[in-house]
């Protein structure tokens, strides 16, 4: 029982699990730093993104 | 291999990143424009057009030597400092990245944020076991939405500069709350079969909304409530579009990137 066959993009279960948790965290470190991170820089260039997006801003 | 999964996510969230600064230029941002000319307590004449002259268009209540110190850094410095908003306290001094114009910046941090979403919807199929495709592609990009956008705008709606809040770390905290719960919720209601399932879903979903998002105490704004619920609209229908586009892209790209030699 090694080898799952639950998903059709025929990775290994622990393969597929190391890419989403990759992907999971890379992917929230790109946006907590587009929309919340409290740097002036970051959000003096992002701030009309964050607005458009909802974040909370200011 | 797994490299090609995350290859196919960046390239659908650039692409969804850069529709969506052209959809954001349609109708937010000339809203966000309007509205900074009733920050900051007082009138500016400022017209709506301003990518020109940051500097003299941006500039808010110069109350105190915070705003006083950033105002001359603005004369200084290639570096624009428009958002400096007054009377607020910054540890560092801002301004707009490499010195690069209000719509570069936009841009940059659209790419990054469309590739951080895509980052976390590809992460959430790969980790559920559910690939997302060309043909459920629109339905992921719809789960991310409300999960992202329209829950979360339940207690927070999308805010104009210039309108009363609550402190922001306690609103970025219910914020990203919200997100992780109603993303959960989601997941359970959508994804697992059984009543037990579906029940505890909508808890999850309802929860942070019972426990009651932060709610500034002074409601008064010198922003017209009418730009606001424009923008609030503008900027959910805007991101409803990102999200679609970004399922449909993801799908795209995991059928030619992540299974292309196969």
């Amino acid at each position: 029982m090694a080898v799952s066959h639950v998903s059709s993009n025929s990775l290994s279960l622990n393969d597929r699990l190391y890419a989403g948790i990759t992907a999971l965290l890379l992917g929230a470190f790109l946006v907590f730093g587009a929309g919340l991170a409290n740097s002036s820089v970051l959000h003096d260039t992002a701030h009309d993104t964050r607005h458009s997006y909802g974040f909370p801003c200011h | 291999m797994i490299v090609k999964y995350l290859l196919a996510a960046l390239v659908a969230g650039l692409f969804s990143g850069a529709l969506m600064t052209a959809a954001q230029e349609a109708r937010v941002i000339p809203l966000i424009l309007h509205a900074e000319e009733y920050e900051g307590g007082e009138a500016a004449p400022a017209p709506a057009g301003t990518e020109a002259q940051p500097e003299a268009t941006h500039e808010h209540s110069a109350l105190g030597i915070g705003a006083g110190l950033s105002e001359i850094a603005g004369y200084l410095s290639p570096v624009s400092v428009a958002y400096a908003h007054g009377g607020e306290a910054h540890d560092d001094e801002g301004g707009i990245m490499f010195g690069m114009s209000r719509f570069s910046g936009t841009l940059l941090a659209n790419l990054v944020a469309g590739a951080g979403f895509a980052l976390l919807l590809a992460g959430a199929s790969l980790v559920t076991g559910n690939p997302i495709t060309v043909a459920n592609g629109a339905l992921w990009g719809a789960a991310g939405w409300l999960a992202v956008h329209l829950l979360p705008a339940i207690g927070l709606p999308p805010e104009l500069p210039g309108f009363p809040a609550a402190e922001l770390a306690d609103r970025q905290l219910w914020w990203m709350a919200t997100v992780a719960l109603s993303a959960g919720g989601l997941y359970l209601l959508i994804l697992k079969d059984g009543l037990a399932a579906k029940v505890a879903g909508i808890a999850l979903i309802a929860a942070p909304h019972v426990y009651g998002a932060p709610q500034p105490v002074d409601l008064t704004s010198n922003v017209p409530a009418v730009l606001g619920a424009e923008f609030a609209v503008a900027a959910l229908a805007t991101t409803l579009f990102f999200w679609i586009v970004l399922g449909l892209s993801l799908g795209f790209a995991n059928e030619k990137i992540a299974k292309a030699d196969r």
